[in-house]
């Protein structure tokens, strides 16, 4: 049986066909795994999958299918094509298992299916559709107006914040219009650890929504916008708190494919790209934050699939809460390289918001049978979609990001 | 695109629900092909049961309006048995996935078919072997082989499949207890001790029934829960390793080493399959490279025992080596040792060292063979794969004994060329064809071999085999086309 590129009209697609048929078709994508010297990982990885059981949904394996299937004409496009496709949250954890010559690109390859599935006559997810028509004059997918951006920042901060700066804090759309608390958090926290940083007036989206649900074209000005920012602002890095600007401009912004879509904008040069966690814990290795209080909890993290998986930074969150006086940090089953994703990723919260928060239920179910009473994680994102799924279940959890736990209990040294 | 007819989906659904039925072409795709060259048929109803119950219900829809149905896990099986060759339903057993029962003491597990090898590894892992609360030991083991930790125990258990204790123990379908099937005309069966009690340690000494659902590739019925041994993991292991100038030194070698029964494995792989990735295409072996590896796993319950284990091995290959047998010392790195003792392996099941950068296709002639065979059909094999262009990526491993062995020859193929799946095919029916007549029999056989070994069996064999069918499968539904007779 031979799988031929015969319809290279998939022109998204057609360039990665070298690569997609590379899938062996071995099915290691759909279930987690790891062998261990005294125990064995094995755990139900994929969101997609946990939902609609189908192979289709399961891991990259289904996904690879159907695109083999479209590139040898032996799948045409419909909704449900669209819906497997759209139902991935983008977690990566099909990628973490997979060994063969696809791994790299399996990431790449849902967004270019996605890409291809905006060309054709199928449905996309109302609520992707809806947030796309207005995000070229929102500059954000929260329907919110672009001018209310900055609404989070008091403005006795606003005013006292350099014009020129080491660093800016990109805040991101979803802490500036959402969980503006992470937001606010951070600037005092980075105010407090005397870091040299400013807020820039004309942030937009970093395009991430865009690229994951596969909108090259309309990503492409939100990229070529903030690669300015820098710049302007006389900085030379940005500082995120949010996982998926983190992800976008670390590797999107600056990276080769697959991992990165300089292919398509153009790379971001000379400009550093840090999670707050990050420097928080370059601050602490160097001595420089001295604890003012303590966080006596039980605290368990949650791995946020941009900045754990797809960003490779698994410790440094957990060699600060370790450093923090009173946490005393559990782990769940599911973490790291393993982690189970909240299930808000990929355009699915926006497109597809039970099962969306069905997904994060599941990850408070496992948060809460650690015993910890407290859920933190660093991104804004994960933090919205825990926290509806704790209110949902009516869990005793609590959620907070660890810069919200920081921020009370530090100075500079 | 939907498939199928409607009111057959309808039924389905109300016997799965809606959520577990599906007869969309972007949900079905995925089960129309496997990691073979077998040509993709597109299923028209794919349904994913939890219960026997809905099984049985499946079962009499598909008799009364004679749908094939096709019993389905992971389809990883390398032969291409999942691909309905007819179309019709294929029944995902993934949802079937509870560890039913570990019982520590008799040293049995009842599993699902939908339980991975992930799953059960684990939970072994988990629990020790004791009496009556008193421990002896951490960790309880099956038979592991080199397959996705996703796929299935049942369905490679019950399709006699091989795992890292053959060589101790003899093939998983050997370590089978007890079992319960649903027949293809929908009655629930228990076989084995199992039938009498709600103890699942043994089919014997009853007549050997679950003959009739091992081997069979889903073609007779569905099993629905198997119970197997499991053996206390012993704390002492060592990987021992030597090669050799040809198929006939190593085989030499690998025959005398058994003759103790001291190893839970002895295995061969020859030059193109010790490549990570193997070759692909053909490439000669550098002339003063040895043409066999071989490593064998010893265990045991103190350093003494492997120490004598290790001063027997070093024994045979001393004698070996007298007797003019062309062994040369070789270890394996470390990673490579470990590949051997870590499983199931994550990497080695991801297919990473088979069908790396190669196009995506992977099959093999993988067959059952007597040792005497080994060196003989190597060099035919050889033959046959270089004029294909395809790298004789060849293993011999021993089964409990002097009685047979794996032959089997591990063969990436790129996909994305007809001529290169052609070749691959070709070679690989041929290699099936010169074994036949010195005793060699391919596992898991795709339809092509299934010809084969039709052709040139026992007209009475063949005669029985199509009697039990047609009396357990009237309507001829399960996995139809796959045993070359319906
Ligand atoms: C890289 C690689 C290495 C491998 N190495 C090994 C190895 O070392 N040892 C080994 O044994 N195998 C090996 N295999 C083959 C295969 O992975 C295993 O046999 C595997 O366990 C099959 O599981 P599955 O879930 O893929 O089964 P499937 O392929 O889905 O099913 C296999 C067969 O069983 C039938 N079947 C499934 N469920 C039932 C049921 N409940 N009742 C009746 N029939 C059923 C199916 O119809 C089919 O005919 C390897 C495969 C790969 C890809
Ligand atoms: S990215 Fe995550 S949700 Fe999507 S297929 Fe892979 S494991 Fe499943
Ligand atoms: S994506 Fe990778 S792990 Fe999944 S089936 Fe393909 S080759 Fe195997």
């Amino acid at each position: 049986m031979a799988l031929e590129l015969k319809n290279t009209s998939l022109k998204e697609l057609a360039k990665l066909y070298d690569y997609i048929s590379m899938c062996t078709h071995c099915g290691n994508c759909k279930y987690g795994y790891e062998w261990g010297k005294t125990g064995n990982f094995a755990a139900m990885l994929c969101v997609q999958g946990d939902k609609y059981n189908f192979d289709s949904y399961r891991g990259s394996r289904g996904k690879a299918a159907i695109a083999k299937g479209l590139l040898s004409n032996k799948l045409q496009w419909s909704d449900a094509v669209s819906h497997v496709l759209f139902t991935c949250t983008g977690c990566g954890a099909c990628q973490q298992m997979c060994e063969t010559d696809i791994k790299p690109y399996i990431l790449r390859m849902f967004e270019a299916l996605r890409s291809e599935a905006w060309k054709q006559n199928v449905a996309i997810p109302e609520g992707i559709k809806k947030w796309s028509s207005t995000i070229g004059v929102n500059r954000n997918p929260y329907l919110e107006k672009h001018e209310n951006r900055l609404d989070w920042l008091p403005s006795s901060i606003r005013s006292s914040l350099p014009k020129k700066a080491e660093y800016i804090y990109f805040a991101g759309c979803t802490a500036s219009y959402r969980q503006k608390s992470v937001a606010l958090a951070t600037v005092k926290l980075l105010q407090k650890l005397k870091v040299d940083f400013t807020v820039s007036e004309d942030e937009w989206c970093c395009a991430s929504p865009l690229l994951r649900t596969g909108q090259y074209d309309l990503a492409k000005e939100f990229v070529e916008h903030n690669k300015e920012l820098p710049e302007k602002y006389g900085a030379s890095g940005f500082i995120t708190t949010c996982a998926g600007c983190y992800r976008t401009l670390s590797r999107d912004y600056k990276m080769d494919p697959p991992e990165g879509y300089i292919d398509k904008f153009g790379k971001m040069e000379n400009v550093k790209v840090v999670h707050t966690i990050q420097l928080i814990e370059e601050m602490l290795n160097k001595g420089e934050i001295e604890f003012t209080g303590s966080f006596n909890s039980t605290v368990t993290y949650h791995d946020p699939c941009h900045l754990g998986r797809h960003a490779e930074v698994y410790e440094a969150p957990r060699n600060v809460l370790k450093a923090i006086p009173g946490v005393n940090l559990v782990e769940m089953y599911r973490n790291r390289k393993f982690s189970f994703c909240c299930g808000a990723g990929g355009g699915v919260r926006g497109g597809f918001a039970d099962y969306s928060l069905e997904t994060s239920a599941k990850r408070v179910r496992e948060a809460e049978s650690t015993g910890a009473s407290v859920l933190t994680s660093t991104c804004p994102f994960c933090w919205r979609n825990l926290t509806d799924a704790i209110e949902m279940t009516k869990s005793p959890l609590k959620m907070v990001d660890i810069v919200e736990i920081l921020e009370p209990i530090v100075k500079r040294k | 695109m939907a498939r199928g007819n409607k009111e057959i989906l309808a039924k389905l659904e109300q016997i799965v629900g809606p959520e577990y039925v599906s007869n969309e072409e972007a949900n079905l795709i995925p089960y129309s092909w496997d990691l073979t060259w077998a040509e993709p048929r597109m299923p028209d109803y794919v349904v994913m049961p939890k219960t026997v119950t809905e099984i049985q219900r499946i079962l009499r829809l598909a008799n009364h309006q004679k749908i094939p149905v096709i019993p389905y896990v992971n389809a990883t099986n390398i032969g291409g048995l999942c691909v309905p060759e007819e179309g019709g339903i294929i029944m995902d057993l993934k949802r079937m996935d509870q560890i039913i029962k570990i019982d520590p003491e008799t040293c049995y597990a009842v599993i699902e078919p939908g339980v991975s090898h992930a799953q059960l590894s684990a939970a072994l892992k988990a629990t020790n072997p004791q009496w009556e609360g008193v421990e002896f030991s951490k960790g309880f083991e099956f038979g592991w082989g080199v397959h996705p930790a996703s796929a299935s125990v049942l369905a490679m258990a019950i399709n006699h499949g091989i795992g890292h204790l053959n060589g101790r123990l003899g093939i998983n379908s050997q370590l089978l207890s007890s079992m319960e099937v649903v027949l293809p005309t929908a009655e629930v069966v228990k076989i084995g001790s199992c039938a009498y009690s709600d103890s699942w340690h043994s089919f014997l000494p009853l007549p050997r029934m679950d003959g009739l659902f091992t081997g069979w590739m889903g073609t007779t019925g569905i099993v629905t829960k198997l119970g197997l041994w499991i053996f206390p993991i012993r704390p002492y292991r060592d990987v021992l390793t030597i090669a050799a100038a040809s198929a006939k030194d190593i085989t030499k070698y690998m025959v005398h080493w058994r003759h103790y029964s001291l190893c839970d494995e002895v295995t061969a792989v020859s030059w193109w399959l010790a490549q990570i990735p193997i070759t692909f295409p053909y490439k000669d072996k550098p002339k003063d490279a040895p043409e066999f590896f071989s490593y064998t796993v010893i265990s045991g319950w103190t350093e003494e025992e492997l120490e004598y284990k290790r001063k027997m091995w070093k024994k045979v290959v001393q004698e070996e080596k007298a007797r003019g047998t062309q062994l040369i010392d070789f270890e394996y790195p470390e990673e490579a040792k470990r590949g051997r003792t870590e499983l199931p392996s994550r990497i080695v099941g991801s297919t990473k060292n088979y069908s790396k950068s190669c196009g995506g296709g992977l099959a093999w002639p993988g067959t059952f063979a007597p040792c005497k065979s080994w060196p003989i059909l190597y060099e035919k094999w050889k033959e046959i794969y270089i004029r294909h262009g395809l790298s004789p990526a060849t293993r011999f491993t021993d089964y409990q004994g002097a009685h047979y062995g794996m032959l089997r020859c591990m063969t990436p193929f790129d996909k994305r060329n007809p001529e290169s799946v052609k070749a691959a095919r070709d070679a690989m029916v041929e290699c099936v064809r010169a074994g036949i007549p010195l005793g060699m029999l391919p596992y898991k056989p795709p339809v092509e071999y299934m010809n084969e070994l039709n052709a040139a069996a026992d007209a009475g064999y063949v005669y029985l085999m199509t009697k039990i069918k047609d009396m357990l499968d009237p309507n001829n539904i399960m996995n139809p086309g796959k045993l070359g007779v319906r």
